[in-house]
């Protein structure tokens, strides 16, 4: 397998050249960082519900679409990216989605590992320091005969920008999504407290996928893949691919911190009232719940003892939960009942 | 039904060898994922519909799942024009996980002209047992 260190390029390369590889047939492992920052959304989202364009454009942040899965990202310099492009036959591609994932990225929790973070793969697709927290961000997609690979090692990570320019119902939900992402994804700089050269980085990924995928040789890209790319640019960068409608929830907002931490706003009409939730969920246990809505209920300071009450609670034992809070008469409100709560909460 | 592990392959449907299966009725043939294939997916999270119309050759990339943040490909088993996509699994994704035969199925094509399948495998012969077991090899399943 051939390894293309490019070391810093455009942004716009920085995604079309792994687009480019299966077209033309490439294989191989390619480094690199973009050189400017720029926003990139999952290949099933839509960019209008998940991202603040207005925000991007005054940012002067380029949005682009991959054809790879996930969430919205911001990425920019401080991150160095692997691509791996296999032919689905090549053995280094046996196994099915768990499988490599698990092979692609333990090489690089190795990599963390190497750099001074302990870290380790956590299925299905994360890799996460012995205490849990996500340090890479990653994705896969089967493009022709190809199966790409991609993700992150995480020097720093700019997590004011990230979350200013997603689209989000209110600030406070903003300011919840902030609070969760830096409580559950770190960098390289926050865990050793110092900055890292580009080849310390790039050295210990190379060094880690080699033993996985074998003997990786050092090669220039080949001009093929550059002149495919160049022909995809007007594809992939136009308003056809781009405005593609996404994913559809019946949620009002859904934002996934990391594979088992999420933030989800709710709506629910229940026949006493409109009754709106923020809610924190990790490893399916409740983080924390925020309630507010349209509805009479008292004590008035009671909503807060519900609060309380449903905070660490797993999601399979919410029912139990809100019918002894209730059962407890320390909080009534008239119409809203707990399959409605359940509702509101994402659990009914 | 034939089962081979702990997987169910309905007798009357036809298989790719992309876990692909297909069932024709007169000029219209649906297709959807097997039991097999949503193992190797895991939890699908996202099916992309494809358009009503637009026409596909066999071996054609015509829809895309996601899983895990995984963008895989569905392959037309057969040649025709989009006739039907079955829209509720943008809502409703694990349908194709929880019901792969029935609810879960993917699209319907009406075919262009009667389709070959006898490059399709078939459950119940050994190459159909042969080639799972390759596969239950390949993915360690």
């Amino acid at each position: 397998v051939r390894v293309f260190d490019l070391g810093r390029v455009p942004w716009l390369e920085s995604q079309l050249l792994y687009h480019a590889m299966p077209r033309v047939g490439v294989e191989g492992l390619v480094i690199l960082a973009p050189a400017e920052p720029y926003v990139c959304i999952g290949r099933h989202q839509d960019p209008f519900q998940e991202i603040d364009l207005e925000a991007c454009r005054r940012r002067g942040l380029p949005v682009f679409r991959r054809e790879v899965g996930g969430g919205a990202v911001y990425l920019d310099g401080a991150q160095v990216f692997f691509q791996v492009v296999l032919h689905r036959d090549s053995p280094a591609a046996r196994g099915g989605t768990e499988a490599l994932y698990r092979r692609m990225l333990a090489p690089v929790a190795a990599a963390y590992g190497d750099l001074g973070v302990p870290s380790r793969y956590r299925p299905v697709n994360d890799v996460v320091t012995t205490d849990g927290r996500k340090v890479s961000g990653t994705g896969a997609a089967e493009i022709g005969d190809f199966i790409v690979l991609v993700g992150n090692l995480i020097e720093d990570f700019d997590y004011d920008t990230m979350v200013s320019v997603l689209r989000v119902p209110d600030e406070k939900f903003r300011g919840k999504v902030y609070r969760s992402m830096h409580e559950n994804l770190t960098t390289l700089r926050r865990e050793t407290g110092r900055s890292f050269a580009w080849g310390e980085m790039t050295g210990a990924l190379v060094r880690r996928f080699a033993e996985e995928l074998g003997p990786l040789e050092p090669a220039a890209l080949p001009a093929e893949v550059r002149a495919e790319a160049a022909r995809l640019e007007p594809v992939l960068t136009g308003p056809e691919w781009f405005a593609r409608a996404g994913r559809r929830t019946s949620v009002e907002r859904e934002v996934r911190i990391a594979g088992d931490v999420q933030l989800t706003q709710r709506v629910h009409k229940a026949p006493g009232g409109l009754v709106r939730s923020i809610v924190e969920v990790k490893d399916a246990r409740v983080v924390h719940v925020s309630l507010s809505g349209d509805f009479f209920c008292y004590p008035g300071e009671g909503l807060a003892g519900l609060e309380d009450a449903l905070a660490g609670t797993p999601l399979a034992r919410l029912e139990q939960a809100l019918a002894s809070f209730f059962a407890a008469g320390r909080l009534v409100v008239p119409g809203v009942g707990i399959p409605d709560w359940l509702a509101v909460l994402g659990a009914a | 039904m034939a089962a081979i592990g702990k997987w169910e392959f309905p007798d009357d449907l036809a298989y790719t060898a992309e876990h692909v299966w297909v069932r024709v009725e007169g000029t219209t043939a649906t297709v959807g994922l097997s039991a097999f294939g949503t193992e190797l997916s895991g939890q699908i999270v996202f099916v992309e519909a494809p358009r009503v119309g637009r026409a596909v050759a066999v071996g054609e990339p015509f829809m895309s799942l996601e899983s895990g943040k995984w963008v895989g490909r569905i392959k037309s088993p057969v040649a025709g024009t989009i006739a039907e996509a079955n829209e509720e699994l943008e809502w409703e994704s694990a349908t194709v996980n929880a019901d792969p035969y029935g609810k879960g199925w993917l699209a319907k094509i009406t075919l262009a002209d009667p389709p070959d399948l006898s490059g399709l495998m078939k459950p119940g012969t050994p190459a159909f047992e042969a080639f799972i077991a390759a596969e239950r090899q390949k993915y360690g399943t």
